[in-house]
């Protein structure tokens, strides 16, 4: 459905993007996410026609986005990151007048605004003002604008932004219902954990450039170290948090009871070696399993810049004495 | 290009005809124009019970007057309701919704500035029934409003213009109006005092090398700097109501106003020429509005 190749722009002595990649497949929820100023907007502006790249080629539905961008305004629908309404105009003149944007007129841009109103749960605010709708409702307006052309890829940059969780589980079951009907969905977010339990792929973007993408289930596959294990002592806390601090696999410890959490960086036969060594030691273990990667860890670790060991709580408690 | 048919026309003569600001605006112009002339009738009517003597003049001063006050104010409303056009919709936000759909650039700039001007020939049509005042005394006939509607088209057109070009290039409502005054001011004053300026220094012992083209003129001219008021509306206004007022022969041609200057086809057809120079450059202010809104452009 969308394939963007060695995508660059640059602002000033900024390098917003730094030669992107990215391949969407027809019917994805694809998740695209990064820190912020990671270039996500830069690229969602590009992909919809409103920025121009220095570098690079954008591919939607087989049309060369760059060279034909009226083709490629008929295939996108856009929802920003804000929502773009007008004082004194109401829900239904708000639909027609983007309609006739569009081209569309008359009875059959009537039907369609009002079947895309009723989708989104706008059926009764038709003669509503837009300026007076809550944030939700503005939201759900504007993604039905978004729909009036029946696009075949549907961009939206940060769109849970600013709702409340409530409005925020609606508007993502409406994004699950339009992914079901077969509309392939690129969206951005910070919240990862918006994106963990909706998107069916996710790409994973900072300073400009395409760390990791893929299926949601390649991607928590693919970070083996981002998954922590779960060492649970009976025995001998000290002897375990000594070999540990020292062992160079580990990147980080935190301990809860008896419990220790362990980011470690080795293999599998480096982690049964971790197992041998505690035992070595005299360390009475009960527990000791790698706890479920998730898309959090995934994104902390690549958008990490420094590989610095990072001390959490007992180490603090241990250097102030208590 | 359909303008009934274009969204950005019929939504902004939704909105527009939906605000107050529109009969506050219509009510302000038109109250002034009234004011102005009830008060001129009334004054002439008073000297005619103490005098016992009419003086027709005075109806066509009225005429003029009121044609005065009638085109400065378009001048000065115009900028202000075109320099928020496009910056307007930045500010809204509703710019890029706009571009991303199949709207052209062209479509939104033109919408824009079909809707001010809408908005001035409502303000200039609800003005005709104090206008027609004048008519109550003869004098003024429909040719001369034709003349006049024709003089304030081109100005509103030029200014309009004017107006959406700034807005396209700013990001701000606030510094497009600014510029947008500031360049009319320019134009207006501006080319004026370059005339004035050019005169003063021909007329200085020596000064005939300042424009070739007076130098050896004797009492010396502004020279080719009197071209420059082709872009003048007030110029071309003034001219118009000389015409009209069969003032021009005593009030000199425009050859007259900065020396003497030779008569050829422009200082002859001045009026027409100023109105195709007028259109002209509110084409090429559009043009530069559309590329300013283009996609991937950035504001001022």
């Amino acid at each position: 459905m969308l394939k963007v190749r060695g995508l660059r722009k640059i602002y000033g002595n900024y390098h917003a993007l730094d030669g992107l990649d990215m391949d969407i497949e027809d019917g994805a929820l694809y998740g695209f996410v990064g820190p912020n100023g990671a270039g996500k907007t830069t690229t969602i502006k590009i992909i919809s026609g409103l920025l121009l790249p220095d570098q690079g080629s954008v591919e939607i539905d087989g049309v060369d986005a760059l060279a034909h961008p009226v083709g490629l305004k008929e295939k996108i629908g856009y929802v920003p990151d804000y929502f773009g309404v007008y004082d004194n105009l109401k829900v239904s003149e708000y639909m027609d007048f983007f309609a006739a944007c569009y081209g569309m007129e008359g009875l059959k841009a009537r039907r369609r605004s009002q079947m895309l109103l009723d989708q989104v749960g706008l059926g009764d605010k038709e003669d509503f003002f837009v300026d007076g709708l809550s944030r939700g409702m503005k939201q759900r307006l504007c993604l039905a604008r978004a729909l009036l052309h029946d696009p075949v890829l549907l961009v939206m940059d940060e769109p849970s932004a600013g709702l409340d969780p409530r409005t925020r589980l609606e508007f993502r079951e409406t994004l699950r219902e339009l992914n079901a009907q077969g509309m392939t969905i690129l969206l951005s977010s910070h919240l990862l954990t918006d994106l963990a339990e909706l998107c069916t792929d996710v790409g994973i973007v900072d300073a400009g450039k395409m760390l990791l993408a893929g299926s949601m289930e390649e991607i928590t596959e693919k970070i083996h170290v981002s998954k922590p294990i779960i060492i649970s002592i009976y025995k001998n806390m000290p002897a375990a948090m000594a070999l540990l601090k020292e062992h160079p696999l580990v990147r980080s410890i935190s301990v809860k009871n008896q419990e220790i959490m362990v980011q470690f960086v080795g293999s599998e036969r480096q982690e049964s070696g971790l197992l041998t060594e505690l035992i070595q030691v005299g360390v009475q273990i009960r527990g000791f399993v790698r706890e479920p990667g998730n898309l959090e860890a995934v994104f902390m670790q690549l958008t990490n810049h420094e590989e610095e060991r990072v001390m959490l709580s007992y180490e603090h408690d241990q250097e102030s004495g208590l | 290009m359909n303008m009934i048919k274009n969204p950005v026309y019929k939504r902004e003569m939704r909105v527009s005809a939906r605000s107050f600001r529109l009969a506050l605006v219509l009510l302000v112009f038109n109250g002034i124009l009234a004011l102005v002339a009830l008060l001129n009738m009334y004054s002439m009517l008073a000297q005619i019970r103490v005098t016992a003597e009419i003086q027709y003049s005075s109806f066509l001063d009225l005429y003029l007057f009121m044609a005065v006050l009638e085109f400065v104010m378009l001048v000065f409303i115009m900028p202000a309701i075109t320099a928020g056009s496009i910056s307007g919709e930045r500010e809204r936000q509703t710019l890029d919704l706009m571009l991303s759909t199949k709207m052209a650039p062209i479509q939104i700039i033109l919408g824009k500035l079909a809707a001010s001007l809408s908005t001035m020939v409502l303000l200039i049509i609800s003005s005709f029934p104090i206008l027609a005042l004048v008519f109550v005394y003869g004098g003024v006939t429909i040719k001369d409003i034709v003349m006049l509607l024709a003089c304030y088209g081109a100005a509103a057109l030029f200014v309009g213009s004017l107006g959406v070009c700034c807005s396209a290039l700013f990001r701000k409502s606030t510094l497009s109006t600014v510029v947008a005054y500031g360049i009319m001011g320019g134009v207006v004053i501006g080319t004026y005092g370059i005339n004035q300026l050019a005169l003063f220094f021909n007329r200085m012992p020596g000064g005939g090398y300042f424009t070739a083209a007076s130098a050896g003129t004797g009492d010396g001219s502004s020279g080719g700097f009197l071209y420059l008021l082709l872009m003048n509306p007030t110029v071309t206004f003034v001219m118009t109501m000389l015409r009209l007022s069969g003032r021009e022969a005593a009030s000199g041609n425009i050859t007259q106003w900065f020396g003497n200057h030779g008569e050829n086809f422009v200082s002859q057809n001045w009026v027409g020429c100023s109105v195709v120079i007028q259109i002209v450059m509110a084409v090429i202010l559009i043009r530069v509005a559309v590329w300013a809104v283009r996609p991937g452009k950035k504001a001022w």
